[in-house]
């Protein structure tokens, strides 16, 4: 048997994708997302934790957003854009992340290629996760794929084990 | 061209072993046995069948027969075949595992040697249903008096329009008074249900008059409806069609018909099954078609393997051209080589067990059957094909071709498409729009960013609705489909 990496479904010896996730099985040339071990508490927020979304003020008209990496102290200002994505840009990837964290050594945070969105709709904003191999916490409690999750200032936003703040700004 | 030997008529080489002359037989009988009520002619050449296994498998006659027969005119085959695999070698284990093979078929043939054209045998089968009132058939309508204009002179043409029951509107042969056919098609009208069986029945049964080796022998159908309890004849017309050589193609109008029977009815003739949304587009389909037969290289290539013990064939899909899943044989109806480019099959292998005994490992055992219509000397041709590995107790670490790996890409899309729309159908959409949305990542990583936006939209509205949008299901289908299309695949040729 053959286990799927990124979703854990089995595969029979010989096969070359995931039936289940289409995650490609053999000879991954450029470097897949680094795995990383899930906690005791990822699991137990799993079973506890269903699709609980925070209750979010709106953020005003003006405001402009930005993004805090706490570990690492930088500021990316999110500036033009109705949606931002994020992730890692590798070499042999047709198209980049609006937001690319390679820079910032993304790949040993666990971070996907396209890990996750923001949406700005106003007035609120959106996290979306892109069903990244390491998922994605908002404020500590892991968020279903590909669903909307309103956020606001101040939230805390984990893609893999990168630490990021939300920073609203009137 | 003379009569074809006992050997082309079952379609075997004139060294083929007793084993390939017993398959052979055997395959035809299940095919063209009397008792499954076949029409008149097949009847002949079901006696004409037996006779030749009967006079080939007693020794002293086919001894005396061979040595009678004249030389073949070209034991050289013009077929380049080409197998790719997902691996070197089969490993020893004592699970089952899986290889996927690509087989990559072109032709070599000096055009001198070819005719300029192939004269068409072709039959337009016209779904006249209530549904079809309005701008659907009056774009036939005015497609098919194109088509009339464009024949040439020793072209057969037949239109059957069908609706609970057929009308041979234009039976098959040259046209010898155009305006009246104009005027005939010109006054079709529109009413009743849809019985595909009965139109394709006549259809068939027009181009079987005139079938021969060196024309395009072709039915054309198009329709926009369901057709209810004749799929069971339709799909024994098509293993008919395709002992007979006879290709029949489809072309599925709006959301209504049946994509699933219509896919696998005319995959099992060589044929193809097109999606129309637009009904702009009807005209260039329908001409397109056409025009796509006149180029063909060959003719449906049929590969008859033995089915074997310890390995099944799992999948078979055709990459390239008119990317198509394929009914699973044997035999395996292939498709055919486009003017231009290479036949490409997509072939997943499921192993059961690797016998202690051996050091190598057969996967598919038999003959590649094809005709060349344009070929001026000879047109039927048939060669050995065989898959096979050799085995090893350790996995050998190579990477599998490139070629491989894209269209597994592919497939693995199409595959998974296909799941989520088996999962709908049993309503369990929570599965269903799982697999859609992991496609959806699939594909924003592969740069189709409208697609996996179109297929996000279509989550959206399955989570409200529980149920695929109006024009959803067979949009999603043909559009993974189209992943395959050669704009995609064409710049990897290796």
């Amino acid at each position: 048997m053959i286990v799927c990496p990124n979703c854990g479904n089995k595969e029979m010896p010989g096969a070359l994708f995931c039936k289940e996730c289409g995650t490609q099985l053999v000879n991954i040339s450029r470097d897949p997302t680094l795995a990383i071990p899930s906690s005791l508490s990822d699991q137990l927020h799993e079973q506890l934790v269903e699709d609980k979304s925070q209750d979010v003020p709106p953020t005003p008209m003006d405001a402009s957003l930005s993004l805090f990496l706490t570990d690492i102290g930088e500021v990316i200002p999110l500036e033009g854009l109705s949606e931002y994505t994020i992730g890692r840009s590798s070499e042999d990837q047709p198209i980049l992340p609006d937001i690319d964290l390679a820079p910032y050594h993304a790949y040993d945070y666990g971070i996907s290629r396209l890990h996750a969105s923001i949406k700005i709709n106003t007035p609120y904003a959106f996290l979306i996760d892109f069903g990244s191999a390491n998922g994605t916490q908002l404020n500590g409690q892991k968020i279903t794929p590909h669903k909307p999750y309103p956020i606001t200032h101040g939230d805390i936003i984990m893609l893999g084990e990168m630490k990021i703040q939300l920073l609203v700004n009137r | 061209m003379g009569k074809p030997s006992l050997y082309e008529s079952l379609g075997l080489p004139r060294d083929a072993s007793k084993e390939e002359i017993r398959h052979a037989y055997r395959q035809l009988v299940l095919r063209l046995h009397p008792d499954k009520n076949v029409s008149a002619g097949e009847t002949e050449l079901f006696i004409d069948i037996q006779q030749a296994y009967e006079l080939l498998s007693d020794p002293m006659r086919k001894a005396d027969y061979d040595s009678h027969l004249p030389d073949e005119l070209s034991r050289v085959s013009p077929l380049n075949i080409q197998i790719y695999y997902s691996q070197p070698s089969l490993v020893r284990l004592s699970e089952p595992q899986l290889i996927y093979s690509l087989l990559e078929l072109s032709l070599q043939t000096d055009t001198n040697q070819l005719v300029s054209s192939t004269p068409m045998n072709i039959s337009l089968v016209v779904d006249c249903s209530t549904s079809m009132q309005g701008i659907r058939l009056d774009t036939v309508k005015l497609t098919a008096i194109e088509l009339v204009r464009q024949l040439q002179p020793n072209d057969i043409f037949s239109l059957i329009k069908f609706n609970d029951r057929a009308e041979l509107l234009i039976p098959a042969g040259t046209l010898s008074d155009i305006k009246s056919t104009e005027m005939k098609i010109q006054l079709l009208q529109a009413g009743g249900g849809t019985e595909i069986f009965k139109g394709l029945e006549m259809g068939f049964s027009q181009v079987s008059q005139f079938r021969s080796n060196n024309r395009v022998n072709h039915v054309i159908l198009i329709t926009d409806g369901r057709t209810y309890g004749d799929e069971v004849s339709c799909d024994r017309l098509a293993d008919q069609s395709s002992a007979l050589g006879i290709s029949i193609s489809s072309l599925g109008i709006g959301t209504q018909w049946n994509d699933k029977f219509l896919d696998h009815l005319t995959s099992k003739t060589g044929g193809i099954c097109k999606y129309v949304s637009d009904i702009q587009d009807i005209r260039s389909s329908i001409l397109g078609e056409i025009s796509r037969l006149g180029s063909n290289l060959t003719e449906q290539i049929t590969y008859n393997y033995q089915a074997l013990q310890e390995v099944e064939l799992h999948s078979a899909f055709r990459l390239h051209p008119a990317s198509s899943p394929l009914v699973l044989g044997p035999p395996l109806i292939l498709g055919f080589i486009p003017k231009h480019g290479t036949l490409n099959i997509l072939l997943e292998f499921l192993i059961k067990d690797i016998p202690s005994s051996i050091t190598s490992f057969t996967l598919a055992k038999g003959l590649i059957n094809y005709e060349i219509p344009r070929h001026k000397i000879k047109t039927n041709y048939v060669q050995r094909l065989i898959f096979e590995r050799k085995i090893t107790n350790d996995p050998i670490h190579e990477a599998p071709p490139t070629i491989i790996l894209n269209a597994m890409t592919s497939f693995t899309l199409y595959f998974m498409q296909e799941r989520a729309r088996d999962e709908m159908a049993k309503g369990d959409f929570n599965s269903a729009t799982r697999h859609m949305e992991n496609l959806a990542t699939n594909l924003l990583r592969k740069g189709e960013n409208d697609l996996a936006q179109t297929i996000l939209d279509e989550v959206a509205y399955i989570h409200t609705n529980r149920s695929y949008s109006e024009n959803g299901e067979k949009r999603l289908k043909y559009a993974t489909r189209s992943l395959f299309l050669p704009a995609r695949t064409e710049g990897n040729n290796l």
